[in-house]
């Protein structure tokens, strides 16, 4: 599904900076994979590449065996809004549509009917339990629904790859447990492929294989297995492993 | 770092923050610098013109500096507040690190001063670069006997450095004042805490429809002194339905077009529409003082340029030949005279052709009436280029002045249909004639057969006219002001100095109508300018955002040029539907066909805001390209 080959990121400039070296990952498909690493790590470097974003110096990415790096700039537009969805961390819900309006916006721009807008809109709504807000508007929600709003619209034209950016950053410990359960149940249900940058350990252990990066290259990887808590544990043992911050270790949610 | 050298700093390394407000203002006193120039001209004050109709335009000049000085002043307070809103954000930073009000205050006290003096001196600075590009527009523009030379405005200069320095200092008083204390938290999320979407009441929305309608529909029914009374009311309605139309009669249509989903969740639509409404209540304050104030614009510069035509063009009319010379058959000068005329035409080098003939007035039915020979109609048919006339004997046409002005509309009693004949018989009217031949309004032609019978003329005239064949202007008006001194008015008409003198007379009128009407117009704009500048930053987040799930360049393009194209012509669009509806009832007023002038005026001023749509586009697509 998705392929990073001996992938390098060197930021340019006065002083220039190698933000990531050699990475080669692989993303099956169907699969729920998180990535980890303490802060400058190179994760967001990473997620934007493979968002079509940012493009690496060296190395290659392929999405379905293409790549998205070679296209032009108006097809690669419309390769990110037909094959890539995407949660941010701030949501990035605009203020001035309702929640509906919000999910549908990347099926407007591609000129979808209406009637098969509504449908799916509402087919995601119920599946995500936001129906009832669906003609709000983005301030007048929480913080849980709006990322839910902001998975939903990720999810309306069931795209190849889900790619998150830190969806529980912004999120109050509830919330954020909610919106990682129900990413947990796309990926299990619609066989959705997504990929998953985070600092937050409990987040993480809802992946199937969490991924640590330490100054722009790969670490080490673990796999779930059967059990969401031990695979909690074993996230917190190689975070400390990593020599993160304190901070990174929120013992609190425990 | 002492406090002052803080907000000195802040305004010098933060140049493109500033930019904007800096720019206007000192346009603002450029234009007033410009105009300034031009009054304290030494021509302009010079004793010539101190008396007489010259005492007229030095008042009408002084006049208008005032208004364009208050003009000024409304102008940079509306640009210093809008500048301040886009600075919320800031205000907040500089107060959460312990920055007290009174401190603000002062800094931007401070700013403005710092901004207010570069402003006048680079308004100043670049005035006196266009000053002869100013003096030569004057000059071509105005009809004046001496040359505007460029000379060191060193007046004009005082007084624009002494009265902005002013303004200034008074407007950082002002806003000082009214910068309120909001809450920091207010401050500091800046634009993101919703202003809530404009809702319309259906009953104004009723009301902005009927009250331009009606004042429309007013507008154009009124005729003659009609106009004049009922200008002030209408113009009230109109304004008061004009700020109707932007603050409810959009939302509702916004709003209604929103809940259209086939039409709303098409493609771009929903982000330009949604932004739209939501902006509506921000945009419809600028758009309404943008409409009213280029309405304003248009219809001076229309009336103005109108009136111009009218009276030139009535001169024109009214006068067919170059120069025509009509004395009684009394007048004991004539031959002299008419010699004096061909002499100095052959002294100054006019080529000229010419006719004479005796008019001859008869009593027909009761009407003293014009007959002339078919022969001698043709002649001066000749000379203006009209059709001959071919008339069977036993019958005769009625002759109309092919006239444009004052009798729009209106007919004259119908002309008695035969004449008498000396013995007995009638000849018969049976065609009708319309040339500026003869300057009568209307006569009848007849056959030089038939002349010889009929009865004895009532009155007699002698008439002279000279058609020149190659018109050299200036040739034409000055042997005209030397034969107009001469001889009779009454009698003697030389079209070309009498356009002349109207227009010197004129000159100045038009000339300061110009200039405010171009003032108010390019202030219009910068209204537009800073309205779009201060939502820049959403839109930046906005397309980000959007940006990031994939907007390709086009749709991005799309998007921009219609929201661009919405806030720059939808305020103008109805400032020239209000223009186009004044200036017709201005033409009612006259009485005089203005269609030509009002189109030509419009033309330019839209075609002016298209050029300013395309620069201001440019740019603000490029910011918003650089921060995806």
């Amino acid at each position: 599904m998705l392929q990073v080959k001996q992938a390098s990121k060197i930021y340019e400039g006065k002083i220039a900076y190698r933000a990531l070296t050699d990475i080669n990952l692989t993303i099956d498909k169907g699969e729920f994979v998180g990535i980890m690493g303490p802060s400058g790590s190179g994760k967001t470097t990473l997620l934007n590449m493979i968002a079509t974003i940012d493009e690496p110096t060296t190395g290659e990415i392929l999405i379905s065996g293409q790549n998205p790096h070679v296209l032009k700039k108006e097809k690669l537009a419309k390769f990110r809004r037909r094959e890539l969805g995407f949660v941010f961390q701030d949501f990035n819900l605009l203020p001035t549509l309702t929640v509906e309006e919000n999910i549908v916006l990347p099926l407007t721009l591609d000129g979808e009917k209406v009637r098969e807008m509504k449908r799916r809109a509402n087919d995601l709504a119920e599946k995500l339990g936001i129906t009832h807000i669906m003609k709000k508007r983005t301030y007048e929600i929480s913080g849980g629904q709006a990322q839910r709003a902001a998975v939903a619209r990720a999810m309306i034209h069931s795209p190849k790859l889900l790619l998150a950016d830190e969806p529980t950053g912004n999120l109050d410990s509830k919330s954020s447990k909610d919106v990682m359960e129900m990413l947990e149940s796309i990926n299990r249900n619609e066989k959705a492929t997504m990929m998953l940058v985070t600092h937050d350990p409990q987040a993480a252990s809802y992946c199937n294989r969490v991924v640590f990066i330490k100054d722009g290259k790969l670490y080490s990887e673990i796999n779930r297995g059967d059990n969401r808590q031990a695979f909690f544990q074993k996230i917190l043992d190689t975070l400390s492993l990593l020599g993160g911050d304190a901070n990174d270790l929120s013992s609190v949610r425990v | 770092m002492t406090f002052r050298q803080f907000a000195f700093n802040n305004v010098i390394r933060n140049k493109r923050l500033y930019a904007a407000y800096f720019l206007s203002s000192m346009f603002t006193v450029m234009v007033f610098f410009a105009f300034a120039i031009f009054a304290f001209h030494p021509v302009m004050t010079s004793d010539s013109l101190t008396s007489g109709i010259g005492q007229h335009v030095s008042i009408g000049l002084l006049v208008s500096s005032g208004i364009i000085f208050v003009f000024s002043f409304f102008f940079v307070l509306y640009s210093m507040s809008s500048f301040l809103q886009s600075r919320k954000k800031e205000f907040g930073v500089l107060m959460i690190q312990g920055m007290s009000m009174r401190q603000i205050r002062m800094m931007v006290f401070l700013e403005n001063m710092l901004i207010g003096l570069f402003a006048t001196i680079g308004g100043i600075v670049l005035g006196l670069v266009f000053a002869k590009l100013i003096l030569l527009t004057a000059e071509n523009v105005l009809i004046i006997d001496n040359k505007l030379d460029f000379y060191f405005p060193l007046m004009a200069i005082i007084v624009t450095f002494i009265s902005f320095n002013g303004l200034f200092l008074f407007i950082s008083f002002l806003v000082s004042f009214v910068l309120r204390s909001e809450k920091l938290i207010v401050l500091l999320k800046g634009n993101k805490i919703s202003k809530g979407e404009p809702k319309a009441s259906a009953l104004l929305t009723v009301v902005a429809a009927v009250l331009l309608t009606g004042g429309y529909y007013t507008a154009l029914i009124v005729k003659k002194i009609g106009v004049l009374v009922a200008m002030v009311p209408v113009t009230i309605v109109v304004i008061i339905g004009t700020y109707l139309l932007f603050t409810q009669l959009s939302v509702y249509v916004i709003r209604r077009l929103k809940k259209r989903e086939s039409l709303f969740w098409r493609k771009t639509n929903m982000i330009l529409f949604s932004d739209l409404s939501y902006r509506m209540k921000d945009n419809a304050r600028t758009f309404f003082m943008v409409a009213i104030i280029s309405t304003v614009a248009f219809s001076a510069i229309g009336t103005l340029y109108g009136f111009q035509t009218l009276l030139t063009n009535g001169i024109k009319d009214m006068n067919p030949h170059t120069f025509s010379y009509k004395p009684p058959k009394t007048n004991k000068d004539t031959e002299q005279d008419v010699a004096f005329i061909n002499d100095t035409l052959k002294e100054r080098n006019i080529k000229t052709d010419k006719a004479s003939a005796v008019l001859q007035y008869f009593d027909v039915d009761g009407h003293d009436m014009l007959i002339v020979k078919e022969s001698d109609y043709n002649k001066f048919a000749d000379l203006v280029g009209a059709d001959h006339v071919k008339l069977e004997e036993g019958k005769a046409a009625a002759a109309e002045y092919d006239v444009k002005v004052g009798l729009e509309g209106e007919d004259d009693q119908p002309l008695p249909s035969s004449i008498p004949l000396a013995t007995g018989q009638k000849l018969q009217a049976d065609k009708t004639v319309r040339s500026k031949a003869l300057s009568e309004n209307s006569y009848y032609i007849v056959t030089d057969k038939d002349f010889a019978q009929l009865k004895k003329p009532k009155s007699e005239n002698r008439f002279y006219a000279w058609q020149a064949k190659e018109s050299d202007g200036m040739a034409l008006v000055k042997a005209g002001e030397v034969l107009q001194k001469k001889l009779d008015r009454i009698y003697f008409a030389a079209v070309d100095y009498e356009v002349y003198d109207i227009s010197k007379g004129y000159g100045p009128v038009l000339f300061v109508g110009l200039f405010i009407g171009i003032v108010f117009f390019v202030s219009a704009g910068s209204f537009l300018y800073f309205r779009l500048y201060t939502d820049l930053d959403d839109d930046k987040q906005k397309f980000k955002s959007i940006a990031k799930m994939g907007l390709t360049d086009r749709e991005l393009h799309k998007v921009l040029n219609r929201q661009i194209g919405i806030l720059f012509f939808a305020p103008i669009a109805v400032a020239l539907v209000h223009g186009a509806v004044a200036l017709t009832a201005l033409s009612h007023a006259f009485q005089y066909n203005l269609f030509k002038e009002s189109a030509m005026v419009l033309g330019v001023f839209f075609a002016i805001q298209v050029i300013y749509y395309f620069i201001v586009r440019f740019y603000y697509t490029k910011q918003i390209k650089a921060a995806i």
